[in-house]
């Protein structure tokens, strides 16, 4: 009886110090929307779960290695205890029951996370390898870089052009795949402004080749002002950037996820940089070397495999097919200006 | 041994093959006249059955040893365990297959000649009547019947083997099925050389049964090869019968 | 030559085979490439089958497993030369980047592997059986360490074949484990840049080879450690004097050889970005090594469905006199549930690679969304098996830990049928919790629910062994020695993993831990606990009964002390940054999120791992000619096989056993577990 009482308050005293480790430790990022409330507070109470189980297997295990270990000398045999029915059926139950009420939790906070707002506000999200882009239809804009207004749901209509990707902000908790052939939904209320200057970051959670660890977009969650304030700055780009080749090449090199690999300041990336790239000679694989001109973009752009430029022979860029004559030439008008 | 006598064995294989023909037809007949997915199973079910119980044994599992663990008796009871273990297991990409097919395809089934499908079907199931007569026949100790059952299910295992890849492969592929026309096309390659791959084997395992046969290497008492070739053969047939629903009677052609 | 001693003979054969294969591959890459590329894909490939092919030649001589890698070598240039001369003679291109073409690579494969399993003789007395042959139940063992590298039929032999391959194999995984956890030391990326260049990859695909592989060779060499202890264990515990079926026990293993080559030549052959579990359209446009991926698992697939098979029908059929299913040793249960779900979903990963193959090689769309297929399909097809296949590792390893306790507790295994019947509950539940690997997967919606009650179901029957070990070591005599000690271990590093699997189970909670490194530092520790430690435990306990030597106390003690601090420090340090965001299966990760520190003590830890085993190693090889010599029972077991001297005698018991009583009546005065009889 004594050993029970011992080990009793034992369970209890390191139980509540692992809680209390578990919970000091700030073991989760910064909690940025409704769903994330709802996900951290299941964490907590499988943390509660956790360092109770942790403490009634190990403190009986580590008390039995200490007081019942076998004294130098001694050969006799353990006490002959082949089980207890009850006490099996106990072990049984107790956890069977507590299992169905986690459970039930686990059902209860999964559908909060997907509560439905019939107003949130609707971003297509078009992924790609390496690169997120994201369209905003009630507002007839696309961009790069995600802007939220915070307080307000908004869901996200995914798709991919080429292999799985995975929509996740880790403030935000939640995640979802991104199929191709398919459109995956993605719900989330972002409660909290980032703060200036440090925006959170999607990242591609699942993996999609070689760049994966660089596949992510900035996230800025603002007020609904600043928003507004965004969409309209957009507006007036996109309208006067129509107008221009540069300005159309520069959206479409965006929305066609092109910057997400060649980057346009010279800085050394997956892809060669467009930066001083056009009229400058380029080696390629096959030792000779290529004059970027029009031409050779125009190629480069529609059969990326046909002239490769040596030291950038694996990382494969998918065909630009999808764009027309006319855009290619806009595409071209843009590298054109970046020197 | 079970001791029946071989005339009974013989009759009760016959009948068994006329409720199988039967219930083909019948299955064929419903599938024109009406859209009756559930019932369609059920009747492969049944055929399934009847194959596993009457023409595969599957009971013999419970047979007693009669001998000590060096007999030979004893180690075909073993040998049939092993046996059943592995089409449980072959099983499993059998149903994995099918799984694709309903998850790809769903109530739809590609464009196939569907009296073509009815005379491999037919093929099949005739061949599992000869073998079943084989082994009957082995099992009493007659072997000339042995030797003419294994023949006959072995040609007609080759004729159902250039049904499907001699005519119904190009067939498909003329009429623009082609293993890389879309899901219709790849699952029923894959479905069918799958199977195709399983009779293929079979057919050499028949060879081998009829060669040794023939030379006397099996008896009355002691010819789990045989038996072993007729399970396997059977087992083929088990799987045809499901095949053939999904990918010639049940759903909308595409 | 012949006067060194056979090993440092075949350590020098392999560097020259490997030098013979490099400058080979060299010249083909030459032959066709122009510009003669020094870590060129092909030279990788003949300089692991040459320098194979050599250690072994060294060591034994052309027989056994050298005539079988002479063999494969030769199949796969047959079949591989086959297409490419189909190829030629169609217009098709003959020739690619990797020498062969890719179909041409693949149907060398193939042939390479029945080439090799032909040589090495496994199909020899099943040809004789088919030309109407007979032949001896037995054959004769070569004398000496030779009988362990041709075909044996006995079940000692070949489990001890499984427990090296398995090790040399888990070695090789935790070599590749040390690389790719070097680059993860820092931030930013320190030697697998982009200029990094070896075998057709530049460092961020070598990583992904390198993580992929990790997980793939580590997951077949545990096949092969499971199917090691299995077979050398069952038949003796249950009083067999063999599997029921020793021809095809052989062929198990020997499939797994050929099918380990062909799963490290991925390496060589472009790699592949997918990690383990080759998710479509990924797969479909990884480059070649891919498909040898894929090819060697499925032999790998093979051993495995087999060998479950055997298992079951040795069960079944072969027990001891008076062995009712009550009084099998507990391990034999595990190995019974592993069985099962070897022997059956181990069918469906063999599919879902075959079908990601021939939608590579023939086009077929069963995973292209814009032809119908669906990409999602393969998850299902996948998941089936490898969430299952997860308890196929751990099982035998539980097994382990419940058949050693007793020993060392010196009392019955506390509700022994409970524990039996928990084994049989996690296979069967087993079968049903595969969704829960694809919660954020586009999978219908009203399915998490279901497959998150499931899951989280595991617990129970999990939980159910947890109490009965605790309650076996209460009021014990215990005593510590080596085993024990890892079988502890494998308890408490069981625990962590196990406990931080329902936060994973539960969906919401989920969709934030999924594909992080939280999932990382779970499964590790499930693995480590419920494989690793017991497997250790397993070696140190019986291997007296394999060589009739014992391993050193000293380095045991040495390696368990190294080895389980580094490893918890690792988990959590993973579990921490996973739970913070880190992604799981990537080279960089950005220095603002602050996890660098974290990260040099998950490497460093990592290394001390590595070191730990090595020392194992070192233990294990010298402790067979200089070991302490145990004949005896040595830890005072009630099991049969103590009962007999060590090392085994080759059909295991001269006399019959009887089963008088209970397995684990330990405690109980005057209590026997089995007689030995004479009339047989």
């Amino acid at each position: 009886m004594r050993h029970f009482v011992i080990v009793g308050i034992l369970i209890l005293v390191v139980a509540s110090l692992t809680y209390i480790g578990l919970d000091a430790a700030e073991l989760l990022p910064t909690q940025a929307s409704a769903e994330a409330i709802s996900i951290d507070w299941l964490l907590n109470l499988n943390a509660i779960a956790i360092s109770f189980l942790f403490a009634l297997i190990l403190v009986p295990l580590f008390y039995s290695l200490i007081v019942f270990r076998r004294k130098k000398g001694d050969t006799s045999e353990g006490e002959h205890m082949v089980g207890n029915t009850k006490l099996e059926i106990t072990w049984t139950v107790i956890p069977l029951i507590v299992v169905v009420i986690f459970a039930y939790l686990g059902t209860y906070s999964l559908a909060e996370i997907s509560r439905v707002n019939p107003q949130a506000l609707e971003i297509k999200v078009l992924a790609q390898q390496f690169s997120f882009s994201f369209e905003y239809p009630a507002f007839g804009i696309k961009s790069k870089d995600f802007y939220v207004p915070v307080n307000k749901q908004f869901v996200l209509k995914m798709e991919s052009r080429d292999v799985i990707h995975s929509f996740w902000v880790p403030e935000f908790r939640v995640k979802q795949d991104i199929v191709p052939g398919r459109v995956t939904e993605l719900r989330i209320t972002p409660i909290l402004l980032t703060p200036p200057g440090e925006p959170y970051r999607v990242v591609c959670a699942e993996l999609c080749g070689a760049s994966h660890a660089y596949m992510f977009s900035s996230v800025h969650v603002v007020s609904q002002e600043d928003f507004d304030e965004w969409v309209a700055e957009l507006q007036n780009i996109a309208a006067a950037t129509d107008q221009t080749p540069e300005g159309r090449g520069e959206a479409l090199s965006a929305q066609n996820g092109c910057l997400g690999c060649h980057s346009i300041d010279g800085s050394q990336s997956i892809a060669p940089t467009w930066f001083k790239l056009f009229g400058s000679s380029v080696e390629l694989t096959d030792g000779t070397t290529a004059n970027a001109d029009e031409e050779y973009l125009a190629e480069s752009i529609l059969l990326p495999g046909e002239k490769i430029v040596a030291g950038y022979e694996t990382t494969l860029m998918p065909s630009m097919e999808q764009l027309n004559e006319d855009q290619i030439a806009d595409i071209i008008a843009y590298i054109k200006t970046l020197k | 041994m079970e001791h029946t006598d071989k005339k009974t064995a013989f009759n009760q294989g016959l009948i068994i093959f006329i409720f199988l023909a039967v219930l083909t037809a019948l299955e064929f007949f419903i599938a024109i006249v009406m859209d009756a997915v559930v019932l369609l199973i059920f009747i492969a079910l049944i055929k399934a059955g009847l194959v596993i119980y009457y023409y595969m044994h599957i009971n013999r599992l419970n047979r007693e040893d009669d001998g000590p663990e060096e007999s030979y008796s004893f180690k075909t009871n073993t040998n049939r365990l092993g046996m059943w273990l592995f089409l449980l297991s072959d099983s499993f990409i059998f149903g994995g297959l099918m799984v694709a097919r309903i998850n790809l395809l769903g109530l739809t089934r590609p464009h196939l000649d569907q009296s073509l499908g009815l005379v491999v079907t037919a093929v099949l199931l005739i061949s599992s009547f000869f073998m079943n007569r084989a082994e009957t026949a082995m099992e009493h100790g007659d072997r000339k019947g042995f030797l003419v059952g294994t023949s006959l299910t072995l040609i007609l295992g080759i004729v159902f083997l250039l049904g499907v890849v001699g005519i119904e492969w190009p067939q498909a592929i003329h009429e623009g099925i082609t293993a890389s026309s879309g899901a219709a096309g790849a699952i029923f390659f894959m479905m069918t050389g799958m199977h195709a791959f399983h009779v293929l084997t079979g057919v050499i395992f028949l060879v081998i049964i009829l060669r040794n046969g023939a030379r006397g290497l099996y008896n009355e008492e002691k010819h789990w090869a045989v038996e072993a070739a007729t399970i396997y053969w059977h087992f083929i047939d088990v799987v045809w019968i499901f095949f053939y629903p999904a990918l010639y009677l049940i759903g909308e052609l595409l | 030559m012949n006067k060194l001693k056979p090993i440092w003979r075949a350590l020098l054969l392999l560097l020259m085979g490997g030098f013979v294969g490099y400058a080979l591959g060299v010249g083909l890459d030459a032959l066709i490439g122009g510009t003669v590329d020094f870590v060129a894909p092909i030279s990788g490939v003949f300089s692991l089958l040459g320098s194979a092919t050599a250690f072994f030649f060294g060591l034994i001589g052309y027989r056994g497993i050298t005539k079988g890698l002479v063999y494969q070598i030769i199949g796969t240039f047959v079949g591989a030369g086959f297409v490419t001369a189909i190829r030629a003679f169609m217009g098709l291109e003959t020739f690619g980047s990797f020498f062969f073409t890719e179909p041409a690579w693949v149907f060398g494969g193939l042939v390479g592997t029945l080439s090799f399993l032909s040589g090495v003789g496994a199909f020899a007395d099943w040809y004789k059986w088919a030309k109407g042959e007979s032949t001896p139940e037995h054959h004769q063992d070569p004398e000496g360490f030779i009988k362990y590298f041709g075909v044996s039929l006995d079940h000692k032999i070949i489990g001890i074949q499984y427990t090296v391959t398995s090790l040399f194999l888990m070695g090789v995984g935790g070599t590749f484990a040390m690389i790719f956890r070097t680059e993860l030391a820092a931030s930013r990326l320190q030697f697998l840049t982009t200029t990094f260049k070896a075998f057709d990859q530049n460092g961020l695909q070598f990583y992904n080879t390198l993580m992929s592989l990790h997980g793939m060779v580590m997951i077949a060499g545990i096949l092969l450690g499971v199917a090691g202890m299995i077979n050398y264990l069952a038949p003796m515990l249950i009083g067999a004097k063999d599997m029921a079926f020793p021809r095809l026990n052989a062929f198990s293993f020997w499939i797994a050889v050929p099918g380990a080559l062909l799963l490290l030549s991925a390496l060589f052959l472009g790699g592949f970005d997918t990690g383990w579990t080759g998710y479509p359209p990924l797969s479909t446009r990884s480059p070649l090594g891919i498909q040898m991926f894929f090819l060697g698992v499925y032999m790998v697939g093979w051993s495995s469905i087999l060998g479950g098979l055997n298992l079951i029908a040795t069960v079944v059929r072969l027990r001891a006199k008076g062995m009712t299913p009550f009084r099998l040793p507990i391990f034999v249960w595990a190995a019974i549930a592993t069985s099962i779900i070897s022997l059956t979903a181990t069918q469906l990963i063999g599919l879902s690679f075959q079908l990601v193959m021939f939608q590579r090689l023939f086009d077929m769309g069963f995973f292209d969304g814009t032809r119908g297929g669906n990409p999602v399909l393969y998850q299902h097809l996948f998941w089936f098996y490898s969430h299952p296949a997860v308890y196929v590792f751990v099982l035998p390893g539980l097994g382990i830990i419940s058949e050693l306790l007793p020993v060392f507790v010196r009392k019955p295994l506390y509700g022994y049928r409970w524990v039996a019947m928990s084994s049989l509950g996690i296979a069967l539940i087993g079968f049903l919790v595969w969704a829960h690997h694809m919660f954020a997967s586009g999978l219908n919606e009203y399915l998490r629910v279901p497959f998150m009650y499931s899951t989280l179901l595991v617990s129970i029957p999990t939980g159910v062994k947890f109490f009965s070990w605790v309650a076996t070591l209460w009021k014990g005599k215990i005593s510590t020695p080596t085993p024990m000690l890892f079988v502890l271990g494998g308890i408490i590093v069981f625990l962590i993993g196990g406990l931080t699997g329902p936060p994973s189970a539960t969906v919401s909670t989920d969709l934030h831990l999924h594909d992080t490194y939280f999932i990382v530092g779970h499964f590790h520790g499930t693995i480590f606990g419920g494989y690793v430690f017991p497997f250790f435990a397993a070696i140190y306990f019986w291997f007296p009964k394999a060589t009739g030597r014992r391993m050193s106390e000293k380095l045991g003690k040495l390696h368990f002390w190294i080895m389980t601090p580094s490893f918890l420090v690792m988990t959590f340090a993973m579990m921490r940054v996973g739970l913070l965001g880190m992604r799981r299966r990537i080279a960089d990760y950005d220095a603002m999120l602050g996890f660098d520190l974290t990260h040099l003590i998950t490497t460093i830890a990592g290394y001390l791992i590595f070191i730990s085993v090595a020392i194992f190693l070192y233990n294990l090889f010298h402790s067979m000619n200089h070991g302490e010599k145990a004949e005896g029972n040595l830890w005072n077991s009630r099991s049969p096989e103590w009962l007999v001297p060590s090392p085994m005698p080759v059909h295991n018991y001269d006399q019959a056993i009887e089963v008088v009583g209970e397995p684990y009546d330990y405690g109980l005065a005057g209590s026997k577990y089995v007689d030995f009889t004479n009339n047989k």
